[in-house]
């Protein structure tokens, strides 16, 4: 098991170096999320509705989220590949990828949440009960990456990449952005923690669950 | 082939999503007419009818698929 | 006779389906009042029945009105026809402002309500009840009428949809869950007809989905006034469809077998468990049109029918025996399918 832990954290400092190796990738992800909330900008102007406030951010962070997860397993070709796998067990590779998508959604839902209420305006947090509304936000980023990696791993092994994670992939993080909207609006509306601890439970459910089959599937997925 | 039938069916499904929202408006007034009369027993009988009409699509599938084979087989 | 008997036993209880859920006879109901409103003065109304027997039975028709514990009576109702009874009635002082279920009553079909039908405009405090004069005892042997499909307002005959639609969906699920069973039989062995009997699940199941999709939206557009509402079984059910299209997408974009074989296996049971996990958080989100979530009137309701309960069961066995029965054949096909192809590369 320890010996797991340490390979899971060398290949994370690995998917770190990587990507900053490639800090163009990370930039033009950040520009996409930019450009995106300024569209809505440039559309609705200010946004106060609380619904429709919501519904648009989540919208913006799963596009965000498909954009950021397809590339996670695209850059790898068959020698480096099979380099890594011959060094290192494949779930730790997937728990590894899991994780540092998992840190980089954070990152890019809270800086988007920035930007969108630099944009759009604040006037649906007048009633938040801001840490729920945070925690949402986290546990959403963690389960669009846990959701999407493994789709990302199977779109890139089938060939097929974006096209194929768009189609693989929204039916099944569907139950989750549902479960994300429901919690994160309860937050807005500023409920109190009684009303959401359910909704927070399932998410923590729906990503356990995903994590847990991802690391059950992913050794039949690497190997040809 | 399949594929591209899926794929159409999908971006169908995926049109009909939304649709709830213009769900309610008044429907013409022979679909009122045909499927609410008689204890709106008329909706069973199209109901009975859709689901023997998809079997019977399948089973036609089925037969040209068997056809095919019977030809590969007789080569 | 081993292999064959449960496909005797599909056909036995789909014609059981067909013939019970089809033929046995809905019980009386009331079906329409002809006004929406009762006003102070005296105005005549007509209300509509259904399987009624108006004319033909020995006690006349008593009518009144109820809510809660509160019954005014409006008098005897003049029997037009077996169906149509005509009422000359005023709002009775006593009664509240309010939606009033109406009741008729007599000795063949018993008490027959449609919930709120009418709007009484009465004095604004409910006085003390003013029953109707008490009728014959009830007539036991025409009482047997009863033994039929209850006659719910809104439904009506359509609760025969019953049979007919919903197990569609026990149906596409039992195939699911094979074809679920078979991925993982296939990464497990990494047999080829072990993914060839996944997929071949999947075939069918969104057959039987399709079916239950179809005839879903015409039963909504009968009872709820459209083809597609934003409801969470429906949007559920079509998320499950995407899914499993998705699948066959996913299929037909890989050309190796074995590869083919491997990601469809992993994707078949990643999405098979969330849509489970769909099916059990969705109805808690939102709310809904369909019975047993978000306050409407829950099926087991109407299950507690015995006489439901005596036709519903056996469809759902005998829909799924049809749709294993269907599987089993699109299998035997694909297998010599798969035998011919192999043939011919040698």
């Amino acid at each position: 098991m320890s010996v797991r832990a340490t390979e899971i954290t060398s290949l994370l400092a690995l998917e770190f170096r990587l990507d900053m190796r490639q800090r163009h990738a990370l930039g033009g992800l950040l520009l996409y999320v930019v450009s995106a909330v300024y569209v809505c900008y440039l559309a609705v102007q200010k946004l106060v509705d609380v619904p429709v406030w919501n519904a648009l951010f989540w919208i913006i962070l799963l596009f965000a989220a498909f954009n950021a997860l397809s590339r996670s397993f695209m850059r790898e070709d068959g020698g480096r590949q099979l380099y890594l796998y011959s060094l290192v067990d494949p779930r730790s590779v997937i728990l590894a990828r899991t994780a540092y998508n998992g840190l980089v959604m954070v990152v890019l839902s809270f800086l988007s949440l920035c930007f969108y209420i630099l944009f759009l305006g604040d006037g649906a947090l007048a009633k938040a009960e801001l840490g729920q509304f945070i925690l949402v936000t986290l546990l959403g980023g963690i389960g669009f990456a846990a959701v999407l990696t493994l789709i990302s791993a199977l779109a890139a092994r089938a060939g097929n990449g974006l096209g194929l994670m768009a189609i693989l992939g929204f039916p099944v993080v569907l139950p989750m952005l549902l479960t994300l909207m429901r919690a994160s609006r309860n937050a807005l509306d500023g409920l109190p923690w009684e009303v959401n601890d359910r909704y927070v439970l399932w998410l923590l459910a729906i990503d356990a669950l995903t994590v847990a089959l991802a690391w059950l599937l992913y050794p039949y997925l690497w190997r040809d | 082939m399949r594929t591209k039938v899926a794929s159409l069916f999908f971006l169908f499904l995926l049109s009909a999503l939304p649709a709830g929202s213009f769900a309610q408006e008044a429907a013409p007034a022979w679909v009122e007419e045909t499927m609410f009369s008689s204890g709106k027993m008329t909706t069973v009988v199209i109901v009975v009818t859709a689901v023997l009409v998809g079997l019977g699509v399948w089973m036609f599938a089925m037969d040209m698929k068997l056809r095919k084979l019977e030809r590969r087989l007789k080569k | 006779m081993r292999h064959w008997w449960w496909k005797v036993l599909c056909v036995l209880l789909l014609v059981h389906t067909a013939v019970a859920g089809l033929y046995i006879p809905l019980n009386p109901g009331l079906v329409h009042v002809s006004r929406n409103s009762l006003p102070p003065e005296r105005t005549s109304i007509s209300l509509t029945g259904y399987n009624t027997h108006f004319a033909s039975c020995s006690s006349g028709n008593n009518a009144w009105l109820e809510s809660g514990t509160y019954r005014y009576c409006l008098g005897t109702a003049k029997a037009v026809s077996e169906t149509r009874v005509d009422l000359n009635s005023a709002a009775p002082p006593a009664a509240k402002d309010g939606m009033w279920t109406v009741v008729v009553e007599n000795d063949v079909d018993g008490m027959l309500r449609l919930q709120n039908a009418l709007f009484v405009k009465g004095s604004g405090v409910n006085g003390s009840d003013q029953p109707c004069p008490a009728l014959v005892p009830m007539n036991s042997s025409a009482f047997m009428f009863h033994k039929g499909f209850p006659n719910r307002s809104i439904l009506n005959e359509t609760i025969r949809n019953l049979f007919f639609h919903v197990p569609m969906w026990f149906s596409m699920i039992t195939l699911m869950a094979i074809a679920f069973v078979f991925s993982i039989k296939h990464l497990r062995s990494g047999s080829l007809d072990h993914d060839l009997a996944a997929s071949v699940a999947v075939n069918v199941s969104l057959l039987f989905g399709t079916l239950g999709i179809v005839t879903g939206s015409i039963w909504a557009r009968a009872t709820w006034g459209g083809w597609w509402t934003s409801d969470t079984k429906l949007n559920g059910s079509a998320l499950t469809l995407l899914m499993y299209l998705a699948y066959v997408i996913l299929r037909g974009s890989v050309p190796d077998a074995h590869k083919r074989a491997r990601l469809a296996a992993v994707y078949n049971i990643f999405a098979f468990m969330l849509m489970l996990v769909f099916i059990m958080v969705l109805p808690r989100i939102t709310d809904s049109l369909h019975p047993g979530n978000g306050g409407n009137p829950a099926f087991s309701q109407y299950d507690l029918d015995n006489a439901l309960r005596a036709v519903f069961y056996p469809a759902c066995l005998g829909w799924i025996l049809l749709g294993i029965w269907t599987y089993n054949l699109r299998l035997r096909y694909g297998r010599l399918n798969a035998l011919l192809d192999e043939n011919e590369s040698r």
